[in-house]
């Protein structure tokens, strides 16, 4: 081994960028996107909310304007992606006898696999633009995505 | 030609790990850094033996030549 480098992926990407990662990424952990019928009847009263800003976000300004959103439910859990009025990744959690903490820690779980589907992503465009070929890629057994590049 | 092999880990949280294989001196730095630049903010680095073997070697060299 000759070096390792760790690095914390800054989300920059347009919102259809960001729609592919959110639906392959929250797949993984049981979340569906929903259509406004599923919407209306996955919302009830009392539902506790909680907010998740995302840091190291940036949301690039498409020409689809406002109004970007897309959102997900599991077991009556709904949880929202949209673009904040300063251009962040923002996730509303919503969901009926849950605590704010169990809430949060559940977007945050979500938030994981979505970054982890960009980095993905941007690595392998980084890959094909520079031509260098994958030789192996699997998941381990920590849910990590492993790729490995040899003699470019 | 030894084989050179580039790592790429991306953790469950989004975490990426980059690491060079076979690849001595400065080199390894410069292929895995080229990733950092493109996806986001170094948190940590680690450098090996291999990264020093090289100079060490250029280091030998240079002290062959003053003997002479």
């Amino acid at each position: 081994m000759s070096s390792v480098i760790v690095v914390a992926p800054i989300i920059i990407a347009n919102w259809p960028v960001i729609t592919a990662a959110v639906v392959a990424g929250v797949g993984s952990l049981g979340f569906s996107v929903v259509n406004i019928a599923e919407l209306e009847s996955a919302l009830s009263e009392n539902m506790t909310r909680e907010e998740i800003e995302v840091e190291n976000s940036e949301v690039l300004d498409g020409s689809t304007g406002t109004g970007e959103q897309l959102s997900v439910v599991k077991d009556g859990v709904k949880a929202t992606f949209t673009r904040d009025t300063r251009g962040a990744l923002k996730l509303c959690m919503e969901g009926k006898g849950k605590s704010k903490a169990e809430l949060r820690q559940l977007g945050e779980t979500l938030m994981g696999r979505v970054t982890q589907q960009y980095a993905y992503h941007r690595v392998v465009t980084e890959l094909k633009e520079r031509s260098m070929t994958i030789v192996e890629e699997g998941i381990t057994e920590t849910e990590s995505v492993k790729i490995r590049i040899r003699n470019w | 030609m030894a084989q050179e092999e580039l790592e790429i880990e991306i953790d469950k949280f989004g975490k990426v790990t980059v690491k060079t294989i076979g690849i001595k001196g400065p080199r390894c730095v410069e292929v895995a850094e080229s990733f950092v630049k493109a996806l986001g903010q170094e948190e940590s680095r680690e450098l090996t033996n291999e990264y020093y073997e090289a100079e060490q070697q250029v280091r030998s060299h240079i002290d062959v030549k003053r003997k002479h």
